[in-house]
This record gives structure tokens, C-alpha cells and sequence, in this order.
């Protein structure tokens, strides 16, 4: 465990860290706002679906069940399906949170998201890989972000620019894909990443209602065959 | 419907909270060395391929081509801030110039 008397600078660094995630997750937030608003729910219902679920796809495959009127039952199925990739990202953490007390273990797998894995690439050169603070200055920062611009998504239904037009659909997958390099830890991962890849375009493919379930499995078995691989 | 919309936020809330607990859970059960430590140092790049495979999986050619200059310019200048920006210019002006 990091014990370190900065633990608001660690904080802060989290938070700038997970800038340009807050940025590209605002837009898909700001959709989440837009299409809630005009599927029934209500701004304290799309601010408490924000707060308390904190999954952008989960989150709208669940309005889209409810709105189709499949119920309640569907919808929590579905965004649960969702959202079992957070189960890995949790599992990556955990030299974060060993050791920590039960409130912060709470705290800081309520505040993991795909962004969080992101944050790793930032964290090696700062050497804050284990830095609880780190990962939580970033985690909250994007959950206040998040239900800020779903709330602005809802409020304001027009007037919002064509975000194709500018690039901002496309801002979620270029963080990720940008993340990347810094994820690449040699030619021991050129299996593992051909192997997850591959699983989940042919899974995607062949079940495309499931394709989250290929996700999930690709991440896996190109971890496992990772674990395999005795070379360092 | 109101009712019905309450009942989903509680309980994909809940549900959610759960996944996330269970993930950290789990992995904490897992040994310190061995096949299953080097599987989980391996997990976070697996799982962000794993995303970009299915984020690119409808993707059109010019979501392909932004991101393969993307990641060309990710890996060159170590700046997936940039990147991410350069991304979204280029895909906007394709857009643009097709249009």
C-alpha cells in the first residue's frame, strides 16, 4: 500500500489526469441527458440514474428497455449485462485498494469505470500505480462531471450543436484508442491483445445482441493466455 | 412508468455497486505471483483492446482510418490527450470534406 502525507496532491494530479476522459465521457453524459428527457424520465431521474448507476451504455441500454415497455426487470438486466466489464476494471485495482478501509474500498470501486483503466497509462510515469488518492481524485472528479453534463443534457433538450459535425461522438473511442501505446508493455502482449481483439470482432459479428458479452470474454481469455506465457 | 423508472435507477444502482464490489473481490483472492497474477497485470491492456474492438466493430472507413492515425500519433508523441483531439479534428473534417 502507498501511504504519502500528499494525499490532496495526489488527488488534484488524478483529477487533471482524468481530463481528457471527463472531456470525451461529457459528451456521451450530455447524450445520455438528451435522449432521458425525451424517453419520460424527469431531471431527478436522470440525474439519480447518473448518480447512483455512474455507466454511460448501461444506463441508456436500460432507458431503451423501459421505453420499448419491457419493465423494470429487463431494463436491470440488461444494464447489469453492461455493465460486468467493471468487474474486470475492480479486478485491476486491486493493488489500489489492498489494504484500505472498508469506506474507501466502497468509495473507490463506486467511482471505477472504463476511464479508470485509462488512468493506469497516466499513472506509471507519475509512479502512482498504487495510489489510492490518485484513482480516487480521478474516479470522483469524472462522476461529478458525468452527472453535471447529464443534467445540462436534460435541461437544456435543443439547442445543442450536431456533435458528428465536430468529432464529439467520436471523442469516446479516440481517448481509448489514444490509450493504447501507453497500455503496450512489449511483444509479450502482441497475443493476448490479437487473441481479445480477435474474440470480440467475431463474437460481435455472429451476436451482435450480445456483443458485451464478447468483451468480457475477449478481455479474459487474452489475460489468461497473458498468464500462460511464462516470459517477463 | 414513473414507478417502473424508480425500480430500474434502485435497482441497476444496486446491481452496479455489486459488479464493481465483486471485481475487487474477487481479484483480492487471487494469488501475489503465479499464472493468474501475470493474467491480472495483463488484464488492463486486454480489456482496453477489447473495448476499442467493439467500440470500432460499426464502425465506417473513416472511423478505421481516424483511428489508425490516432493511434499512430499516440504512439510517436506519448500524448493521448493530443491524440484524442487530433482524432476528432481529422474525423470532422473527413465528415466535412465527404459531405
Amino acid at each position: 500500500m502507498k501511504q504519502s502525507n500528499n494525499w490532496y496532491l495526489e488527488l488534484l494530479l488524478g483529477m487533471r489526469d482524468m481530463l481528457p476522459m471527463s472531456v470525451a465521457a461529457a459528451t456521451y453524459g450530455l447524450a445520455f441527458g438528451l435522449l432521458a428527457t425525451q424517453s419520460g424520465f424527469n431531471i431527478f431521474q436522470t440525474i439519480s440514474m447518473s448518480a447512483l448507476v455512474f455507466g454511460g451504455s448501461s444506463q441508456l441500454v436500460a432507458m431503451e428497455q423501459l421505453s420499448i415497455g419491457l419493465g423494470a426487470a429487463s431494463a436491470i438486466l440488461a444494464g447489469s449485462a453492461l455493465n460486468m466489464r467493471i468487474l474486470l476494471v475492480t479486478a485491476t485495482m486491486r493493488n489500489v485498494l489492498a489494504s484500505r478501509p472498508w469506506w474507501q474500498v466502497g468509495l473507490g470501486t463506486f467511482f471505477a469505470t472504463d476511464a479508470s483503466v485509462a488512468l493506469m497509462q497516466s499513472a506509471k510515469p507519475r509512479n502512482m500505480t498504487t495510489s489510492y488518492w490518485y484513482f480516487f481524485g480521478g474516479g470522483a472528479s469524472l462522476y461529478v462531471i458525468w452527472i453535471a453534463v447529464t443534467a445540462i443534457g436534460a435541461l437544456v433538450s435543443s439547442g445543442v450543436p450536431n456533435p458528428q459535425a465536430i468529432g464529439l461522438d467520436f471523442a469516446i473511442i479516440a481517448i481509448f484508442v489514444a490509450t493504447l501505446p501507453g497500455m503496450w508493455r512489449g511483444t509479450k502482449d502482441v497475443l493476448p491483445w490479437l487473441l481479445a481483439s480477435g474474440i470480440v470482432l467475431i463474437w460481435g459479428t455472429l451476436f451482435p445482441e450480445y456483443a458485451s458479452w464478447g468483451l468480457i470474454g475477449g478481455a479474459v481469455i487474452g489475460a489468461i493466455c497473458a498468464g500462460l506465457n511464462n516470459e517477463h | 412508468m414513473n414507478i417502473e423508472i424508480w425500480m430500474t435507477i434502485i435497482g441497476l444502482g444496486g446491481a452496479s455497486f455489486a459488479i464493481r464490489l465483486s471485481g475487487y473481490l474477487l481479484a483480492s483472492q487471487i494469488p501475489q505471483d503465479g499464472m493468474w497474477a501475470r493474467a491480472l497485470q495483463a488484464l488492463p491492456g486486454c480489456l482496453i483492446a477489447s473495448l476499442v474492438s467493439l467500440m470500432m466493430l460499426n464502425g465506417t472507413i473513416l472511423e478505421w482510418i481516424s483511428a489508425v492515425m490516432i493511434l499512430a500519433i499516440a504512439a510517436i508523441t506519448r500524448k493521448p490527450t493530443l491524440a484524442m483531439f487530433a482524432g476528432m479534428v481529422i474525423i470532422a473534417a473527413m465528415r466535412f470534406a465527404i459531405a
